[in-house]
């Protein structure tokens, strides 16, 4: 029972820890393709600290959805976050939720931070949630057919059985194709949800282009700080969906000092080598437009279409 | 037979899986695509693999002259066709988009639902005999059906002879799938064909580029010239 709390306790500390490093250190690989020198990779802890120590102004126009909706987002993240096994295949947590509960608390995030952009009234927060409404409505198919996908080769929805069987080489070695479709899939939906460069730009300062940004143009003082955190760990928890449900190969599956050290800095390697294409991908990609976004998500979710259909195909 | 039975959840029967995978992928990338040059570049990408299969294929079942057959594929649709076809596009000095009669999102919808039919089709097929190549019947089927689709929908004469030359990889798919590849004499027979059909492509874009300025069959004069294409 000790053993397990310690355990939730240290997923919190690593998810609340490295995501930050891991748009920092996004930031710094596009800084370099684009010959700069770029901010320290730990700047993001920096920044978050100063937002902290600010004052919170909030708009006379706004209700109680606006004050409540950073601690909803940071809360719903940080318990998505901790259903994923980042660094132990056997999360503690596994028995309280399974894949699907882990995207519908994220959309439960979203769906306040859509409401609390609305809120306020402005006109850039108003067009930032409608923008979002609908990268969310159209990523949602396409994220929830790639995760059946995976389950189907799995043959559960739980996330801890599924990292299992992988990292054992149980599933995907019988069966590659629809494994490589649902993670192409989820890529594209991970970029889209976490407001990546084809589908939004978080370098952005142009109200008219930005989608992320915009809802949260009203925020400042802590309130700012927890969506900017809740953003980042947003980020981290689809790059972790991502490294260990697809390649878990060096996750600690027995619960020994040794095995969890291994799988820790496994886990850092591979999440930042994710991030280190995401920065390269950014740099190489244009801002899609927006009424073009729909191609892109249905691209994503013919793939995961495509994944359940080999499924059924080499199976059946 | 029966040995090749087993061999299905053997390495190459996950590498033929895998490949036609990325074959069928390259045809609906062609769907989705929309600049000419990239269309022919995917429909190389497509040869390629098809090519990669029917190694797998030779290696897995023994039959010697699938080998050659591959050799040509890589040959003829991997390297010469696309070859001619990008010479064309470029001597048509093609800016505009392919100009799809159905949008994108919607064309790739139908995609999936022709895949799905084509799923459904094979199935009775599927039981008369465990062949090693059983999956890519339906695969091979569906890429017919994709093929035909970007005939259908597309504008561009460009774009229809790629819907054309995919509708021919969909059938040597086909053909590897059920019978380990045709006689030799037909197999040569058909890419000699396909080489002549995309000579006449390429010679005919020139000619009516030359008499008039659009390629598009629905739009020139030349009505008939875009009905031959198919």
């Amino acid at each position: 029972m000790f053993g397990n709390i310690c355990l939730i306790f240290l997923q919190m500390v690593v998810i609340l820890g490295v995501s930050p490093f891991v748009v920092g250190l996004i930031r710094k690989v596009k800084a370099w393709l684009q010959c700069r020198k770029g901010p320290s990779v730990f700047q993001p802890y920096a920044d978050l600290r100063k937002i902290f120590c600010k004052e919170a102004v909030i708009p006379s126009t706004t209700s109680w959805i606006f004050t409540i909706t950073p601690y909803i987002l940071f809360g719903s993240t940080l318990a998505a976050g901790l259903l994923v096994p980042a660094f132990f295949a056997d999360m503690p947590l596994g028995f309280a939720g399974n894949i699907i509960a882990l995207v519908y608390l994220l959309a439960l995030g979203t769906f306040f931070l859509i409401l609390a952009g609305l809120d306020a009234g402005s006109a850039f927060g108003g067009m930032g949630s409608s923008r979002e409404a609908l990268v969310a409505s159209v990523t949602e198919p396409a994220m929830i057919l790639s995760i059946f996908a995976i389950g189907l080769t799995a043959g559960s929805t739980n996330l801890n059985t599924i990292v299992h069987r992988t990292a054992l080489f149980q599933g995907v070695t019988t069966d590659p194709a629809p494994h490589l479709l649902a993670l192409g899939a989820l890529f594209i939906v991970a970029l889209a949800e976490t407001g990546r460069v084809p589908v939004d730009n978080p370098a952005t300062h142009l109200e008219l282009t930005m989608i992320h940004e915009a809802m949260i143009l009203d925020y400042s003082g802590r309130y700012l700080a927890l969506v900017e955190w809740a953003a980042s760990m947003k980020l981290l928890v689809f790059l972790s969906l991502l490294v260990n449900i697809f390649a878990p190969w060096g996750i600690a599956v027995e619960a020994t000092a040794g095995a969890m050290t291994l799988g820790l800095v496994a886990y850092l390697v591979k999440v930042s080598a994710l991030a280190v294409v995401i920065g390269i991908l950014e740099c190489t990609v244009a801002k899609l437009r927006l009424f073009r976004l729909s191609e892109l998500l249905g691209a994503a979710f013919i793939l995961a279409l495509l994944a359940v259909i080999f499924f059924y195909m080499f199976r059946g | 037979m029966p040995v090749f039975q087993e061999l299905i959840h053997d390495v190459q029967g996950q590498a033929i899986n895998v490949c036609s995978m990325f074959l069928l992928l390259s045809s609906f990338a062609i769907v989705a695509q929309r600049s000419l040059a990239s269309c022919v570049s995917l429909y190389a990408m497509q040869s390629f693999f098809l090519g990669f299969t029917a190694m797998v294929v030779a290696n897995a079942s023994g039959v010697h002259h699938l080998y050659f057959a591959a050799a040509l594929n890589f040959l003829i649709k991997a390297w010469l066709i696309p070859r001619i076809l990008h010479r064309a596009v470029d001597r048509l000095n093609v800016k505009r988009e392919v100009e799809p009669l159905v949008n994108i999102p919607s064309s790739l919808l139908i995609c999936g639902g022709l895949m799905i039919l084509a799923l459904y089709f094979s199935q009775p097929i599927k039981q008369i005999g465990p062949l090693l190549t059983n999956d890519s019947l339906a695969l091979g089927l569906a890429i017919v059906f994709i093929g035909c689709f970007i005939m259908i929908s597309r504008r561009k004469l460009v774009t229809q002879i790629v819907g054309f030359l995919t509708v021919e990889n969909g059938l040597f798919l086909l053909a590897t799938a059920i019978t380990y590849g045709m006689p030799l004499i037909v197999e040569l027979g058909v890419f000699f064909d396909i080489l002549v059909a995309a000579l006449i492509f390429g010679v005919l874009l020139h000619r009516i580029q030359d008499t008039v300025e659009s390629a598009r069959p629905a739009e020139s004069r030349f009505e008939e010239v875009g009905e031959v294409a198919p």
